[in-house]
């Protein structure tokens, strides 16, 4: 049998007088319009989403905008240093500032002559005088 | 369907025409037309024509075949396009632009990327009161929602009869706030303002923009179309500004300002090797003009130092020059006089630390109208300022140079410059004697380049050392910052009031340079101080200016990385080093 004859016997190849070509191919179009639909159905569903976070990626890069112009009014200089002459600050003169190099050399701060009284706080709140004396003297 | 041949019908001439002159249809036509019509035509016919050829059922199978390859083709077409369509177009390109970062302006920046002016999306609110349910309800939930809104402009909107504004500016969570009640009529519109965080500060520099993202002054309009080109790339546009110098330098001034009661002021602080202007002020905050640029001063004696410099440069004086100034300098019938009279012969450096009018008058009369025009040109002290802002203003020049408007010249009379002219030129003296424009470009001006000579390093190093030692023992004491070698000189004019030059009005200017030692390419930074009509006395610049220099200076240093260091003179905390010694024996 020639391969031309067995396509032919399968081409007509027929139930209840409908070829099963014919049949095989309209349910592949069936499946092919159903997947089409899902797909596009599901496209549209995730374009919306994207656009939606589009969109409020867009909002919140203006909320950064606007939050970044409101850091920028509370950090601008004038107001700093304002706020800063009211709460008691201003430079320090040169006498007064240290870089880094020359901690060590400074001049630890005198200890107070007044001994600190005895305990009468209970031992649960230990106190540390060494501690404090070293912060103090460090302190400039 | 026929089955006629219609060939003679076809060719039947038209009535009343005789056949003679009947002419066929198709050669009315153009040569394409017959071929189509002759195509169709054969189309038609290929029925009888294949009936005539005694084929009768191919003639049907050649035209659904026809039929099906026109179909199959028309609907191939479609079908790729779908597809093509479906999978390869770029969802939603059209409703967004190629950035989107993209602004109409870019964000503004100083040199560290704080901001100085950005654009905010804010909303508009528009009511249509026909649409509104219950209009008083509706009035309650937004007066409730952002209660910032004025209610006489919400009321005459829901009670009018038309579409109308009720606010602008609502930021984006307003919006919402508003939004998120669910109202009928109300509608948000986006709009872009150009908003300015900082307020006052730094204000008569940045300029403004118009709401259709123009810019109308300052940098805002110098580098317009360079903001708008990084905008619409999605990047910020950084100037020289360092905002915390701006800052400083605005608070400096003011406070001198305040405390000597001057009716206007004016700082610049600059990098006299880039050029680059670091920080810009003017005082007071509601003047409208950006004064350091676009006011022109007499400045008085700063000017001595270029007379000076341009004598020293010529070679007509060194440090070991004399100069009589033991009695008035006669000009024709002028006399020229000292206002801190010596009454005898002076060293180079005593007529600058005793701002004698004398010695400069006799150096500039001496070098003659040529030399000190040259020396003037090369110092921009007769041209506009070459900075960027379109506001920079042209000096006012002496109209002829002779040798009385030369011993004018000489201490600063007679010229009317600029605050950004007198900063460039002191940055030109300071910097080894190159002219750098001003600009206020981070990085400096574009195509600089070197920079024309001025003066020559020797005298750049001469100059600088002067003007240290102005500040050590001679007019400029109040400027000296412990430890950071300020060196500068001062400047003291009165107005011309009524044609007549009036002491009560007067204008106190301390140009400074820090640090003045070191060798040549130093990174050195100057800072001007200039008060219009200070109301204490002495009004000299030495007492209303010079104070300001010397806090800006020890403010600004750490800024800077200006370290403090002793020299010849003073220790790293200031202190008085007791006698200068004259080691080399070079009196330098």
């Amino acid at each position: 049998m020639t391969a031309g004859l067995m396509f032919k016997r399968v081409f007509d190849w027929k139930i209840r007088g409908v070829r099963w070509v014919e049949i095989i191919g309209g349910l592949l179009v069936a499946v092919m319009v159903l997947s089409v639909y899902i797909a596009k159905a599901a496209a549209a569903r995730e374009g919306s989403q994207i656009s939606e976070l589009e969109s409020q990626i867009a909002e919140n890069r203006q909320r950064v905008r606007l939050l970044n112009a409101e850091i920028s009014r509370l950090e601008q200089p004038a107001r700093l240093e304002a706020l800063s002459r009211a709460a008691g600050l201003g430079p320090v003169t040169a006498r007064r500032q240290a870089t880094e190099a020359q901690l060590p050399a400074l001049q630890a701060m005198p200890q107070p002559a007044v001994p600190v009284p005895a305990a009468t706080v209970p031992a649960a709140a230990p106190a540390d005088p060494v501690g404090d004396a070293k912060l103090e003297g460090q302190a400039l | 369907m026929s089955v006629q041949d219609h060939r003679a019908h076809f060719h039947r001439p038209a009535p009343g025409i005789p056949a003679s002159q009947g002419r066929p249809f198709g050669a009315t036509l153009s040569p394409w037309l017959r071929l189509f019509a002759g195509g169709v035509w054969w189309i038609e016919h290929a029925f009888e024509r294949a009936r005539a050829d005694g084929r009768p059922e191919e003639d049907t199978r050649v035209r659904i075949f026809l039929v099906m390859v026109v179909f199959s083709v028309v609907f191939s077409g479609l079908a790729i396009g779908a597809i093509h369509s479906a999978l390869f177009a770029d969802r939603g390109a059209a409703g967004r632009s190629a950035n989107p970062n993209a602004l109409e302006r870019a964000d503004l920046v100083d040199r560290n990327g704080a901001l100085l002016a950005t654009n905010i999306g804010y909303y508009s609110l528009y009511i249509h009161p026909a649409e509104v349910w219950d209009r008083r309800q509706a009035m309650a939930d937004i007066r409730r929602a952002v209660p910032r809104l004025s209610a006489n402009r919400l009321r005459t909107a829901m009670f009018g009869d038309r579409r109308a504004l009720v606010a602008q500016g609502l930021t984006p969570n307003e919006r919402r706030a508003i939004h998120a009640l669910a109202l009928g009529g109300v509608e948000f519109e986006a709009e872009d303002l150009r908003a300015y965080p900082l307020g006052t500060s730094a204000q008569h520099l940045i300029g403004a923009s118009d709401t259709g993202g123009v810019g109308t002054s300052g940098v805002e309009l110098a580098f317009n179309d360079e903001i708008r080109a990084a905008g619409a790339a999605g990047r910020e546009f950084p100037i020289s500004i360092d905002l915390r110098v701006q800052g400083v330098l605005e608070n400096e001034l003011a406070a001198a300002a305040i405390a000597n009661g001057s009716k206007g002021a004016v700082g610049i602080v600059t990098n006299v090797m880039t050029g680059e202007v670091l920080g810009m002020a003017s005082y007071p905050a509601t003047t409208t003009k950006n004064q350091a640029v676009s006011a022109v001063y007499e400045m008085g004696s700063v000017f001595k130092t270029f007379t000076i410099a341009a004598a020293v440069d010529t070679g007509r004086a060194d440090m070991n020059t004399m100069i009589d100034a033991s009695e008035a300098f006669m000009v024709g019938k002028r006399a020229i006089k000292d206002f801190h009279a010596t009454n005898r012969v002076l060293s180079l450096e005593e007529v600058y630390l005793h701002s004698s009018n004398i010695g400069t008058s006799r150096l500039a009369v001496g070098m003659g109208g040529a030399t000190m025009r040259d020396y003037f040109t090369r110092f921009g002290l007769l041209t506009a300022a070459p900075i960027e802002l379109k506001e920079s203003a042209r000096p006012i020049r002496p109209r002829e140079w002779s040798d009385t408007t030369l011993a004018s010249l000489s201490f600063g009379y007679g010229i009317s410059i600029t605050p950004a002219q007198m900063s460039a030129a002191m940055g030109a003296l300071t910097n080894g004697g190159r002219y750098i424009p001003l600009s206020l470009r981070r990085g400096g001006a574009l195509n600089r380049g070197e920079g024309r000579r001025v003066v020559s390093e020797q005298t750049s190093q001469t100059m600088l050392e002067l003007m240290r030692r102005n500040v050590v023992r001679g007019s400029g004491t109040h400027a000296d910052a412990a430890g950071l070698r300020v060196g500068g000189k001062t400047g003291s004019a009165n107005k011309l009031v009524n044609g007549r030059y009036d002491a009560s009005h007067a204008v106190g200017t301390f140009a400074a340079v820090f640090p003045a030692d070191g060798p040549v390419g130093t990174q050195r930074y100057s800072i001007l101080i200039l008060m219009d009509e200070p109301q204490t006395y002495p009004r000299t610049g030495g007492f209303v200016a010079a104070p300001a220099v010397g806090n800006i200076a020890n403010r600004i240093a750490p800024f800077l990385g200006v370290q403090r260091r002793a020299d010849a003179y003073s220790t790293a905390l200031g202190d008085k080093v007791p006698a200068f010694q004259d080691v080399e024996g070079d009196g330098r």
